[in-house]
Formats: structure tokens, C-alpha cells, sequence
């Protein structure tokens, strides 16, 4: 009931109407008051000092009291208090130290009353004593604080705070004895207006200066103090020590509090400096203004409530010259603005869902009464009162994830993982990616991939579909082995690597260019066949039917494979997988030292380039029914049509398996686009060696060099322990082999592993188990090597 | 069929954004709370808080993720008119408590005279670059000239965009094709005022970005705005939460080599969708940019997605309640409350493809 009552008094002291104004003040305001009956106001500066009459429309100019060809000082105020008691009386802080009282009722123009001139220092506040009509209380820069009678021509007693200056002081609403006064060294003391050779408290209230304090007006024995720290506390001065109960942290040094009238958690607070606006908090939620007055254009000076029991109205003078009374409801409330959700996407298609709990728990709140509940009249129907809404509020974090079976990301990653794109005949690959795409159950794209395989294969591929060693066998044999000795047979032997790589880069660089160009200009040579058996070079490849080429040079691929190494691609591609620090191991190995590791060297054959010289034995040995460039529009088509439904996985991976067939169709920026994404999805699932793989098979250039730059690796020799400086595993100062397992003894050939901290390394495997079992190096140096 | 897993978040005040990181395994929060907290996912999938600090001096509205070649690395924008940039470091603290990881503040931008509304990292491919908008609607974007110091960043632009920022977004495309470009969307209420999202472009000559596209027909305050991964795509896609959801396409249009002003965009509206029935805040795109949700007044989430004709359709709703958190309250973190708000998804939402105008093809 007692809220009940509190509207009622509110609703009948409500007979102040207005809205919100301003008016141009001549000079900056410092303070302003208001009289008891909210009818007028007064504005007191370095330079002004007037009062204005409110009307329901407009401020109006009613008198100024800074009279006299030559103001004095004494005209110049920090602050201004109107008596609540007694209307004509004034009381103003003097910058010069001097404590003045007007007497509006005087017959003359100057209302000058009586003038204190007791402080050595500006007054930096005037306080008049809430019921005592002569009581008037002063606080200065000095550190001393004043209470005078007015009655009497000097004050009635001095109070040292023995602190720093003061900056506030403050009669209490419930103790007729009792104030507060703050200090720029960050304590607040109460007094007994009585007892003026000791307070009766101090407590530090902030890290800084206090600037001012408020009791709350409801005499609860509250005190709102507010600092240069950024944060109004609420203290509780009824208990033995004061009790911080609220803090509210703003965003800048505090100036003034002021409580809002009949509303027990509101004030209003204003700033310093940089902050122009006047803020509205409820102590509740100390975290967001609950209404914000953003009129002002410089610092606002001076805050105060119109009328002691009404919170509707609010009236602040500024340093931009202007007065201003702001209504509540024109207030802008930040909490409107304010987000109550947050929604996020991950990667693996869960979702991470944030929302005030009001509006999700719906069923307690929002869904019963559209139209009112039927239970209830009407009348019953109590609408929830808004800052009682506005306190209590919490966020619910919750996270929606797909159902593990059908988490949405894993076709993506099982079929960037299972795909193959190179290092088996044309119809092969189409044949097992059409197969990963069908066991992902993803119909569409398997038979994307299977036409793809009819439309650029020959006619005898189809007769054996999948089937690796009949296709092999259909391959062009003879060029072939004459072929791999030249080229392919030291290569797969791991004697040379060395050399092998090199010759490599070196076709790399040469031919690179020259051949792509040439290519492009003979677009139209479907079948011109120009293979004169002339292995090395690319210009004589680039005269093949591009289509026969790719086909041919996969076979070559599978052709190799199985004279060495059978199966071994395959198994191959899953060990690197199975290690996802493999690639950059290897990667770096290889740009330093040319030991090119067992995989690596199969993968780097696999290269398109690599496979121009490999390409040019082929021979076609039939002539397609229907030229394969017929289909090249439509696979071009279909491959944007891929990309722009957000797979660019399938745009990629059948740009790479084409090769091409179809690279010539797309332009190179296209092109680059899709590998880009398709690179940057494969980063963002984690899957660094298809990213490589992808990497190594791009023709773009732009790509192709991402994984080309920082990888330099530093080593030591695991002998001397020195710098290797030159090429090779061979340590030009102990001439050992610096490879050597530190495990079986053996040299290490594939994935090394070192310790940077001893130089010691050896296979991966050996040296995962050992460290298992064993926290020091295997090589018995006692360094404490760690396997991460 | 989505499974809620309930998390007790334990921010005192409203949380205002989610952010996954750069893999999705790591989620950031931030609340009017003047609080960040960092969860990292576990391997049995729950979430745990491995770091809770204080900001700002006021509200928290944005929290997002650096791409991790910079590092671990976030930037928060707050009321108290700043943003910051925090980087984790690992293994350096003494508490125990805490875990391994803390963050540390490696800058505060105090350029903004106002609420700084969002804040997002630029695409990686232009550098380690920060935007960030205010309520005064200025778009600010810095560089950090040296990826290693994330102590030093200089304003490159500074954009006026007249209207209040409330969200802002990149687009994603690292297509040289496309230069860099950003929208901007407004929560001015008024109107009058015209277009709510405006899209802003880099151009090569004069070296600013200058305004390229206004969506006039986004009158109303826009909350959340959000381009879909670009993903090879020619064209963009932008999602705007506003007084409901729409998606926009904008294509770019041929240009001549010639000419120097910004690109043309041929401004599509794809969808419109008032479901929510109130103001809508969140607007997110999944990787692969065929589903999108939205979040409401409502307190729902929606999940849309086209089909092969690019119609847009609701595939699903879910419903945020179910989780009786303060019951909740008192027990440890991450609780998995298995829930029965179960979304139709059809098997195509999983494959991200529609079965259809492929047929054209095969029937070659």
C-alpha cells in the first residue's frame, strides 16, 4: 500500500505541467536552485546570476542580481542555494572565499543580505539547513567548513576537516544535527552540528576526490556519494560502520547526485568532464543508465528536481549557456537501445542463443492475456510497474546444437577428407568422389561427379569404370616405361632426392608460364594429337587435346604406382591426414634442406605441372564421340551454379579433377575467388593438409604461393649441435648425418621430428612412443625434451 | 533437430553478444555487466568459462574475434565510448584458479565522443584492421600497421555516416574482383530520414571509402546486419534485422575499365519476413551461408533458408525457453538440459544443396 499511496501523492503535487525547454543563459552556469514551491529558478556563475520564472511554455527572465556598474566578486558564485523554508532567502558560495545571503523581499535593486568573508579559499558550497530557517552551512577549498546564524554577523562555529578541501557538505534529512561533508582526498566525515572540535565519523568513500554527496530524501539514512573514480556509492550510514550497498560505475568523474523524488532507486547523476549528458541510474542495476538527458553540449553544472515530490521534471544549467527542464518521458532510455540478444552461428552449425529471460521465458510473461485475462476483470490486471521491470533483468545463455548424427558441418569436412582430386585416372577420381559424395548421402553431388566422368572420358574408360588396374592397363604403356626411367625412376628411388627435387623447381620455373600461355592460345586444337614422344618439355604438351592430356597424365600417375609403390598413394594421403602437423613439417623441410620426404615427393608429383611433362607421351588412342569442350559451357555453368549456392567445396574439387578441360572456361579471377574460400573454409575446419593438398593443386598464382612463403626452418646438427648451414643432412663441420634417428639409428627418411631445445629428433613415431614412456631426450643428452 | 544445451552464464545484466571464434570452438560473451567471459568447448562438448574480466566502464554491446593468425585476440566496444583490443596470453599467470590464460588490454580507442555500438575485425586478407561505429555515426577503421604489436594502431578512416551506428559488417569476399566494403546499419527511429543501411566501398584511387549503395527501402531503425560468406559468389548477400528480417542481394554490375567511381550494385530483395512479429535483434549467417537465423522480441529463434528458386522459407523455430536457469543457478556450468525443441530440418538444410535445377543438366 505504501506504493499505492506514494503515486497518489504524486498524482496530487502534479499540478506542475510543462515541457521540455531551454533558454540561452548570457554566461556558462555553475550552479542552479530551485525555490519550494517549483515556480522559479536560480542560475548563479562566474558571470551570471539571475533568476527565472518557470511557465508552463517557457523560462522567463524574472530578475537579475548582478547589479551595479562594476559587479564585485562577490557576484561571481560556485554555488547557488535557494532556502526551502523561507522563499526570499538566497545563499551563494563566492569564487573569492566569501559566503553571501540575499534577501529577495528587499525594496532596492541589490539584494545583498549579509557577506561572510571567513574563508581563506573559493566556497565551493552553500547548504542551508532543511528546517532551520538561519542555519546556514558552508564548505571551502581551505578544508574548513562553517555553519552560520544568520542572525548573527560572523559564524557560530568552524569545523576542520584536517583533511584536504571540501567539496561538499550536506544537512541531513534525518537527523536534525547531523551532516556530511566529502573531501578531495576521497573520505566523507558526518558532524554533529553541535560538536564542532570533532566529526563523529570518516570512512573513505572513494579512490580520488568525493565531489559530492546526497541524502536520500525518503530519510533512510542513505547516502549517495559520487568521485573522480567514476562511481556513485550508496551508503548505508544507519549501521555502526557505513556499509557500501550500491555502486554504480559511470563513465566519467561524478560532479553531482541528486536522488529522484519518489522514487526510492533513482538518481540523477552528471559529470565533470567530456561527459555532457545528465544520467538517470537505478541503483539495482548499476550497470545501465535507466534514462538519459542528452540535451547539453558541454558540461552540464548543475542538476536539481523541480520539485521535491515530483520525479518528472529535472532542470540543469550547463557550461554551453543554456538552462534547460527536461520531462521524463522525453528522456531517452539507453535500455531500449540496449541488445537483449545475441546470436551466434558456429562453425559446426550449433548456435549460441543469448536472450533476456523475460523474453524467452514467454509462457510465464508474454503469451496469457493478448486481450486480458479472462479470469480477471479488467481492472485486475496489474500492469507490471516499469522500473521494477527494469531492475531485475538477466540473460540465459544456451547453445542449440545439431543432433551429433546430422551435424550439419560433417559432410563437408568427411568429404574435403575423402576426396581424392588427383593421383589416379580421370574417371577414378570421379568415381570415388561420386561414391564419398553418395555414402554422405548427398545424391546430387555423386551424380554431378559421375556425369563429369562421362562426359570427359573416353568411351573404353567407361567399359571399366572404377576399376584401377584395367585402366591402368589401358594407359599408353610403351611411351610410359620409357618414360619413367628417364623421369619417374629416380624419383621414386630415395637415393637422389636431391637432385630430384631440384630438377623439379627447376621445371617449375621455366616452364610454368610459357606453358599455361601456350595453352590458352591453342584452345582450338582439340586434335591436333602432337606427341613426337618427346618427354620433358611442355611446349610439345601443350599441343595435345588438353582433355586426352589430363586423363593420360593420371593414368601415368596410377601407372607409376604400381610399379613401385602399389596402392601406396592412397595409404599415403591418409597418413598425412592422420597427422595434421605433417604438412608444415614437410613444407619447410623442403624449402631449406632438399630432403624431400617419402609423401612428399608423391605428393609434389601429383602437381600439374609436374604432370605436363609427364603428359606428353600420351597418345589418344580413339576420338570422342562428342568433343569434350562441348560439355564445357554446361560444366562451367554448373560449377557457378555450385559456388553460388555456397559449395564451393564441389567448385573446387572439380575445377582441380578437370584440370584442364575446363580452366580455360573460368576466368583466372574466378578462379582464385573459389580457391580462396574454398582455402579459407578448409583453415577454418582445421583441415591444414587438404588445404596444402588444394594449395599445391591450384594453377593460380596467387595461390600456389601462399604455402610458398615464411617457410624457413632453422636446425641444428644433432651431432655438433651447431647451425646447418648448407643444403642437405649433411653437417659441413662433423660431415654426420644430421637425420639420424636418435631412437633406431637409422637415417630418417618422411616425418622428422627435432627437439629445438637439444637438437635431437628422429622418426615421428619412435619418438611419440618414447617420449610416452620417457620424459628425457632419447639420445641420452638429459635435456627434458616435450612432444606437444 | 537441435538439441539445447543450457549454460549458466553468471552475468549480472543482460548479455548483448555471442561470438564464436575463428574454428567454433571457442565463444566469447559480453554483458552490460561491463564483463567479457571466454568459454572453450570441451571434448565432450560443454562450455566452460575460462576467463571472466572487466572491460569498460559501462555496458559491453559488442564482442568479436580476431582471425587467428593474429592470435587470440578480441575487441570489445562499450557505452563508456571506447573499444579495446585484448589478446590472451597463456601460461604467463601465477593463479592457479584461473587457469592458464588471461587477457590482457593491448589497446583502448578513445576517438568516439559517443557510444561505440560495434566493433569488427576487417577480412584477413586486408591486414589486421578494426572497425569500429558510434551512436554519432562515425565509422572509424584502424590498422595495426605491425600484426606483432597489437599496442599500436592507427586511424586510417573516418567515415560520417549522419545517421546513429548501431551494427556494422564486412563483407567477407577476398575476391580481388571485389574491393573492400562495408555496411553500416542505423537504429535511428525516424522514418523520415530515409535508407537505415548504407554500404560503403574502397576505392583504389582516391584511397577512401566512399558510399556506394543506400538501401532506401530499410526505413526503419536496423538492429543487426550481416553479409553471408561470400564463398566464391559473384554477388553479396546481406541479412538486416530490422522491424523483421530481409535479405538482400546485391549484384555488382559490369563495370568499365574506366571509370574510377564506386561499383553499381543491382539491389535485390530476396526476402521479407515479419515472423518474428516484433523488433528483430540478431541476424547470423552459418559457414556455408544457406541457412540464416534471426532472433526476435519473440525470444525465438528463426532458422530461414532458400531453396533452389531462392525462395526464402522458415526450417525451423527455436524456442529459447525450457531452461529454468534459476533453478539452475546453483549448480556448476554448462548443465546439459536435454530439451524437446526439436526443428524440422529437411536433408537438404544438412547437404546445403537442393535437388533440382541440376536436373537440367544431367538430362543433357
Amino acid at each position: 500500500m505504501e506504493k499505492m499511496s506514494r503515486v497518489t501523492t504524486a498524482l496530487s503535487s502534479n499540478s506542475i505541467t510543462g515541457r521540455t525547454m531551454f533558454c540561452h543563459l548570457d554566461a556558462p552556469a555553475n550552479a542552479i536552485s530551485v525555490c519550494r514551491d517549483a515556480t522559479q529558478v536560480v542560475v548563479a556563475g562566474r558571470n551570471i546570476f539571475k533568476i527565472y520564472t518557470l511557465e508552463e511554455e517557457q523560462f522567463v527572465e524574472k530578475l537579475n542580481l548582478r547589479v551595479g556598474r562594476k559587479p564585485s566578486l562577490n557576484f561571481s558564485c560556485a554555488d547557488v542555494m535557494w532556502h526551502q523554508m523561507e522563499e526570499n532567502l538566497l545563499a551563494t558560495a563566492a569564487t573569492n572565499g566569501a559566503v553571501v545571503t540575499w534577501n529577495l523581499g528587499k525594496p532596492s535593486r541589490n539584494k545583498q543580505d549579509q557577506l561572510f568573508t571567513e574563508h581563506k579559499r573559493t566556497v565551493n558550497k552553500v547548504c542551508f539547513h532543511p528546517t532551520e530557517v538561519y542555519m546556514l552551512l558552508s564548505g571551502s577549498q581551505d578544508g574548513f567548513m562553517k555553519c552560520f546564524d544568520l542572525r548573527k554577523k560572523e559564524s557560530v562555529s568552524t569545523f576542520s576537516g584536517q583533511s584536504e578541501s571540501v567539496r561538499d557538505v550536506q544537512f541531513s534529512m534525518k537527523d536534525y544535527f547531523t551532516f556530511a561533508a566529502s573531501f578531495e582526498n576521497g573520505n566523507v566525515q558526518l558532524w554533529d552540528i553541535r560538536r564542532p572540535d570533532r566529526y563523529e565519523r570518516m570512512f573513505t568513500a572513494h579512490t580520488g576526490p568525493v565531489f559530492c554527496c546526497d541524502w536520500h530524501p525518503d530519510d533512510r539514512g542513505w547516502l549517495a556519494t559520487g568521485g573522480r573514480d567514476k562511481m556513485v556509492k550508496v551508503w548505508d550510514m544507519t549501521t555502526n560502520r557505513p556499509k557500501e550497498i550500491y555502486c554504480v560505475q559511470t563513465i566519467a568523474s561524478v560532479a553531482r547526485v541528486k536522488w529522484r523524488p519518489e522514487k526510492k532507486f533513482h538518481l540523477a547523476t552528471c559529470s565533470m568532464m567530456v561527459d555532457h549528458n545528465i544520467y538517470v541510474w537505478d541503483v539495482r542495476r548499476p550497470f545501465i543508465p535507466f534514462a538519459t538527458f542528452e540535451e547539453h553540449k558541454d558540461v552540464t553544472t548543475g542538476i536539481v528536481w523541480r520539485h521535491q515530490h515530483d520525479p518528472h521534471f529535472l532542470l540543469s544549467g550547463s557550461k554551453d549557456s543554456t538552462l534547460y527542464q527536461h520531462m521524463f518521458k522525453d528522456a531517452t532510455r539507453p535500455v531500449d537501445k540496449a541488445n537483449p540478444e545475441g546470436l551466434c552461428f558456429g562453425l559446426f552449425g550449433d548456435l549460441a542463443f543469448a536472450a533476456k529471460e523475460s523474453l524467452i521465458s514467454s509462457d510465464t510473461n508474454r503469451k496469457p492475456y493478448p486481450g486480458g485475462d479472462r479470469r480477471y476483470p479488467i481492472f485486475f490486471f496489474k500492469k507490471p510497474d516499469p522500473t521494477e521491470q527494469f531492475a531485475h533483468v538477466s540473460s540465459a545463455l544456451s547453445v542449440f546444437e545439431t543432433d551429433l548424427d546430422s551435424n550439419r558441418m560433417d559432410w563437408f569436412v568427411k568429404t574435403a577428407q575423402l576426396y581424392l582430386l588427383s593421383g589416379k585416372p580421370f574417371a577414378e577420381l570421379c568415381d570415388h568422389n561420386a561414391k564419398v559424395a553418395q555414402e554422405l548421402k548427398r545424391p546430387q553431388v555423386s551424380t554431378t561427379w559421375t556425369m563429369l566422368r562421362i562426359m570427359f572420358s573416353d568411351p573404353a574408360n567407361l567399359t571399366a569404370p572404377g576399376l584401377n588396374h584395367n585402366l591402368s592397363k589401358l594407359g599408353p604403356m610403351p611411351l610410359m616405361n620409357s618414360f619413367s626411367i628417364k623421369e619417374i625412376g629416380p624419383g621414386v628411388g630415395t637415393e637422389s632426392r636431391l637432385e630430384r627435387s631440384k630438377g623439379e623447381s627447376r621445371q617449375d620455373n621455366i616452364h610454368l608460364d610459357p606453358g599455361n600461355s601456350h595453352i590458352s592460345n591453342n584452345e582450338e586444337n582439340e586434335e591436333t594429337e602432337g606427341s613426337e614422344g618427346q618427354a620433358e618439355y611442355m611446349f610439345i604438351d601443350a599441343e595435345l587435346d588438353d582433355d586426352d592430356l589430363y586423363s593420360m597424365e593420371h593414368d601415368n600417375q596410377a601407372e607409376e604406382q604400381e610399379y613401385t609403390l602399389p596402392q601406396e598413394a592412397f595409404q599415403l594421403r591418409h597418413e598425412i591426414i592422420d597427422n595434421p602437423s605433417a604438412p608444415e613439417h614437410l613444407q619447410q623441410d623442403k624449402a631449406d634442406s632438399p630432403h624431400v620426404s617419402g609423401n612428399e615427393a608423391e605428393v609434389t608429383c601429383l602437381t600439374p605441372i609436374e604432370s605436363f611433362s609427364l603428359i606428353s607421351i600420351s597418345q589418344p588412342l580413339y576420338n570422342p564421340h562428342l568433343p569434350a569442350s562441348f560439355f564445357c559451357p554446361i560444366v562451367r555453368e554448373m560449377l557457378s551454379y555450385y559456388a553460388e549456392q555456397g559449395d564451393v567445396q564441389m567448385a573446387v574439387s572439380v575445377l582441380i579433377v578437370l584440370g584442364e578441360r575446363i580452366r580455360k572456361e573460368i576466368d583466372d579471377l574466378t578462379q582464385e575467388h573459389w580457391y580462396m574460400s574454398y582455402i579459407d573454409l578448409l583453415q577454418r575446419f582445421e583441415l591444414w593438409n587438404v588445404s596444402n593438398e588444394v594449395i599445391k593443386l591450384s594453377t593460380c598464382s596467387a595461390i600456389t604461393c601462399l604455402n610458398q612463403a615464411s617457410t624457413t626452418l632453422h636446425i641444428n646438427c644433432s651431432n655438433c649441435k651447431r647451425p646447418m648451414s648448407n643444403k642437405g643432412w649433411i653437417c659441413d663441420r662433423c660431415h654426420q648425418c644430421a637425420s639420424i634417428c636418435a631412437v633406431c639409428h637409422h637415417v630418417v627418411k618422411g616425418l622428422f621430428v627435432w627437439c629445438q631445445g637439444c637438437s635431437h629428433g628422429g622418426h615421428l613415431e619412435h619418438i611419440m612412443n618414447w617420449l610416452k614412456s620417457s620424459a628425457h631426450c632419447p639420445a641420452g643428452c638429459g635435456h627434458q625434451c616435450e612432444y606437444t | 533437430m537441435f538439441v539445447a544445451r543450457s549454460i549458466a552464464a553468471d552475468h549480472k545484466d543482460l548479455i548483448h553478444d555471442v561470438s564464436y571464434d575463428f574454428h567454433g570452438r571457442r565463444m566469447a560473451t559480453c554483458s552490460s555487466d561491463q564483463s567479457v567471459k571466454v568459454w572453450d568447448k570441451t571434448e565432450n562438448g560443454e562450455w566452460h568459462c575460462t576467463a571472466s574480466w572487466k572491460t569498460h566502464s559501462g555496458s559491453v554491446w559488442r564482442v568479436t574475434w580476431a582471425h587467428p593468425e593474429f592470435g587470440q585476440v578480441l575487441a570489445s566496444c562499450s557505452f563508456d565510448r571506447t573499444a579495446a583490443v585484448w589478446e590472451e596470453i597463456v601460461g604467463e599467470s601465477n593463479d592457479k584458479q584461473r587457469g592458464l590464460s588471461h587477457w590482457i588490454k593491448r589497446t583502448t580507442l578513445v576517438d568516439s565522443r559517443t557510444s561505440v555500438t560495434d566493433v569488427k575485425f576487417a577480412p584477413k586478407h586486408m591486414g589486421l584492421m578494426l572497425t569500429t561505429c558510434s551512436a554519432d555515426g562515425v565509422v572509424r577503421i584502424y590498422e595495426a600497421p605491425d600484426v606483432m604489436n597489437l599496442s599500436q594502431w592507427s586511424l586510417q578512416h573516418e567515415i560520417s555516416c549522419k545517421l546513429s551506428c548501431s551494427c556494422i559488417s564486412w563483407n567477407p569476399s577476398s575476391s580481388r574482383a571485389h574491393p573492400p566494403m562495408f555496411a553500416v546499419g542505423s537504429d535511428d527511429n525516424n522514418v523520415s530520414c530515409g535508407g537505415k543501411v548504407q554500404i560503403y566501398e574502397y576505392n583504389e584511387n582516391t584511397r577512401k571509402y566512399s558510399k556506394a549503395e543506400t538501401l532506401m527501402t530499410v526505413t526503419d531503425a536496423v538492429h543487426d546486419i550481416a553479409f553471408a560468406p561470400n564463398l566464391g559468389r559473384s554477388f553479396h548477400v546481406l541479412a538486416i534485422a530490422t522491424k523483421d528480417v530481409r535479405i538482400f542481394k546485391l549484384v555488382p554490375m559490369r563495370k568499365e575499365s574506366t571509370s574510377t567511381g564506386p561499383t553499381m550494385f543491382e539491389v535485390q530483395i530476396v526476402a521479407q519476413f515479419d515472423n518474428h512479429n516484433s523488433q528483430v535483434w540478431r541476424v547470423s549467417w552459418n559457414i556455408t551461408s544457406t541457412l540464416l537465423a534471426s532472433s526476435g522480441d519473440d525470444g525465438c529463434v528463426r532458422l530461414w533458408k532458400a531453396n533452389y528458386m531462392d525462395n526464402w522459407k522458415c526450417t525451423g523455430i527455436l524456442k529459447g525457453d525450457g531452461s529454468p536457469l534459476t533453478g539452475l543457478s546453483g549448480q556448476p556450468t554448462a548443465m546439459s538440459t536435454m530439451m524437446g525443441s526439436s526443428v524440422q530440418t529437411s536433408q537438404n538444410a544438412i547437404n546445403g544443396m537442393s535437388a533440382g535445377s541440376l536436373h537440367a543438366y544431367f538430362l543433357l
